[in-house]
């Protein structure tokens, strides 16, 4: 009885809530419209388009923005990109996993606490906190001098500008998300069931492969997930740690903007780089079977 | 209550700006006196950031009681973009490159100039004068040039650097910072095979590409700003940067060697035009003769660091400054500008460029 009453009630009123969620949520809609899908559009029209000779673009369709990706030099830059995302990723889970799987099992205020160390970096500018690398890897630098001072090396590293240095920009802007989403997921985690396994004879080593790294695997997945798409975009650590010598996606599509001023190449780039992208998440929902990503709260 | 305090709180902030309203009206009358009272009112001035220090600009406006409104761009696409967006209008005077004047002059977006209201206009240095982007002089005043420079730390580098060729020296591996500027660097490649900056031959330009590639062992760092400290750091022994690093490195270490190479040097000039619509010509006007005054344009040049484009202020300069704001007395090195080229030239630089640093990176 309770329940159609119910129903009919919300029917009845139907019509007027509707109206009032539809003028909540269209000016969202229109917002996600004119910023998001707008200029989405904007950038694929444009990478059809042909560059003027000496400024701007002409409405005249072509492919040859494409085309000119299949340029050994510019698909070079597409496997520099996935390589340095799949280097830092790689590093990433191997401190972040731990990392986050440890957190999960402190206690509550211990808990707080390091969520708060995690998350005091974030106060700061991304770009301001990479400088501070600089100052860390520069030559005389604070590593250098630690390092000389400790007899381990004569001769200053000159560490800055150079791959591994980028490699630790990366990981060092990323870290947060993983651990986080392997946190969120191993906090979840019902560790009861864990204690089954022991209790009917598995070694720890056996018990964490079979229950706990499976339960955890949505987090681990979308900490990845959520690693690697940025990576593959955040040139301005490989050009600021690299001294630009690292060439990616990003930093090309930067040049072909604002120093070639080829727009429409730059467009097709970046229409390439979001198809990849998204050939990633469709990739997770394949395996993880959701749409949703751990640890993002 | 609360609305007398809002009242109150609007009068407080508004009586600030009635004060200073008046304040730069009344000098006008007072300092210019009667003959050219028509040139108050505001002039939007639009260029680079950290282009002119304040005394100048307070300067202007307490001698003619014009206010400047100063606004700044980062590239000068973003200007020419702009100024299309605002069809010649919005700005009095701007100031950019040379390259992009040339556009905007083609674009129709550039006002000529009333010569007849600079009677300054002869300090220019002829030298800079009579450009590509101007060749007749009828629209820009130049202002500042900047002379693509290589510097050198003789204590860290074992050679000693005379030309552009020299930097393809295995000695200098892993030692040489060049700026992110695809034209200037592979122009140097170009330079060294005795060809122009501004060739548009494909096959000369891969060439030059092939060329380049043979310097990346030697490249520590490509990047546009700030080079200066990596060269006073010790990061890198040698450099090729844009004039004001010069300026800022040398004056840090007197001991840096600055170079003009044998092959011949690139320049590039920066010039001031007013728009084609500008809402206040006259105040335009008023403002570029008073900056080309040989002691105003000392006290500009000095600031900025670019060499100085105003003949009657060279004298003026400083000691300090002179080698890096004026051109040495016995200069008889060739010149050339970087102009624009076709965009199969353009496509082939930078198709040569992107190669150019992968390979560095490797």
């Amino acid at each position: 009885m309770k329940t159609p009453k119910n129903a009919l009630a919300s029917h009845g009123k139907g019509k007027k809530v509707n109206y009032g969620i539809w003028l909540t949520i269209l000016p969202l809609y229109l917002f996600t419209l004119l910023f998001v899908a707008g200029p989405l559009i904007y950038m694929v029209v444009l990478s059809f388009q042909t560059r003027a000779e000496v400024w701007g673009v002409v409405n005249q369709f072509t492919l040859d923005n494409y085309k000119n990706i299949l340029d050994s030099v510019y698909l070079q830059t597409f496997w520099e990109s996935i390589k340095l995302a799949f280097t830092s990723t790689l590093l990433i889970a191997a401190i972040g996993y731990p990392f986050g799987y440890f957190m999960a099992k402190l206690s509550a205020k211990w808990k707080k606490i390091v969520m708060l160390l995690l998350m005091i970096p974030f106060w700061t500018s991304s770009l301001i906190r990479l400088y501070g690398w600089i100052i860390i890897f520069r030559a005389n630098g604070t590593l250098d001098s630690v390092l000389i001072a400790l007899g381990l090396i004569k001769t200053p590293l000159k560490l800055l500008y150079t791959y591994p240095a980028v490699v630790v920009g990366m990981v060092y802007a990323l870290l947060q998300f993983m651990i986080l989403a392997v946190y969120s997921s191993a906090e979840k985690m019902d560790w009861s069931l864990v204690e089954a396994a022991r209790d009917l004879g598995a070694t720890p080593m056996k018990a964490f492969l079979t229950v706990t790294l499976k339960l955890t695997m949505p987090g681990l997945l979308s900490g990845v997930i959520l690693t690697f798409i940025p990576s593959m975009g955040l040139f301005f650590i490989a050009d600021i740690l690299g001294g630009n010598k690292v060439v990616l996606v990003g930093s090309l599509i930067q040049d072909q903007l604002m120093k070639a001023h080829n727009w429409p190449f730059a467009a097709a780039l970046s229409v390439i780089l979001m198809v990849l992208t998204s050939l990633m998440i469709s990739l997770y929902k394949r395996v993880t079977h959701t749409t949703e990503l751990e640890g993002i709260l | 209550m609360k609305k007398f305090l809002a009242l109150t709180l609007i009068l407080a902030l508004a009586l600030p700006t009635f004060a200073a309203c008046s304040k730069e009206e009344a000098p006008a009358p007072g300092a210019d006196g009667p003959s050219q009272p028509v040139a108050a009112g505001e002039l939007n001035l639009y260029t680079w950031e950290n282009m002119f220090p304040q005394e100048v600009l307070e300067g202007f406006t307490a001698e003619t009681g014009i206010k400047v409104n100063y606004s700044s761009f980062d590239t000068d696409e973003t200007m020419l973009a702009k100024l299309e967006t605002a069809k010649g209008g919005d700005y009095d005077v701007i100031i950019a490159d040379d390259y992009i004047i040339e556009t905007a002059i083609a674009e129709g977006l550039v006002a000529p100039l009333n010569k007849e209201l600079l009677p300054n206009y002869s300090n220019v240095n002829p030298i800079y004068q009579s450009q590509f982007f101007d060749p007749e002089n009828k629209y820009t005043v130049p202002f500042g040039a900047g002379v693509q420079t290589l510097v050198y730390n003789p204590a860290a580098v074992e050679k000693e650097i005379t030309s552009y060729a020299d930097l393809w020296d295995a000695s200098l591996q892993d030692n040489l910072a060049v700026i992110g500027n695809y034209r200037v660097v592979n122009g140097m490649a170009l330079k060294v095979l005795g060809e122009s900056y501004n060739v548009t031959d494909i096959a000369t330009i891969e060439a030059a590409g092939k060329k380049l590639l043979e310097l990346a062992p030697n490249i520590r760092l490509i990047k546009d700003d700030n080079v200066q400290d990596d060269l006073l750091s010790g990061e890198v022994g040698a450099a090729v940067m844009y004039t004001s690093q010069v300026t800022l490195a040398c004056l840090q270490n007197p001991d840096l060697k600055v170079v003009y190479p044998t092959e011949g040097v690139g320049f590039g000039v920066m010039a001031q035009f007013v728009p084609s619509a500008a809402p206040n010509p006259e105040a335009a006007h008023k403002f570029m003769d008073y900056i080309l005054r040989p002691e105003i344009a000392k006290q500009c040049f000095e600031f900025m660091g670019y060499y100085c484009t105003n003949k009657a202020a060279d004298e003026l300069i400083e000691d300090a400054y002179k080698p890096f704001l004026t051109l040495p007395e016995d200069f008889s090195g060739e010149t050339e500008m970087i102009q624009n080229i076709t965009a199969e030239a353009d496509e082939a630089h930078v198709k040569a460029w992107t190669e150019f640093k992968a390979a560095c990176g490797q």
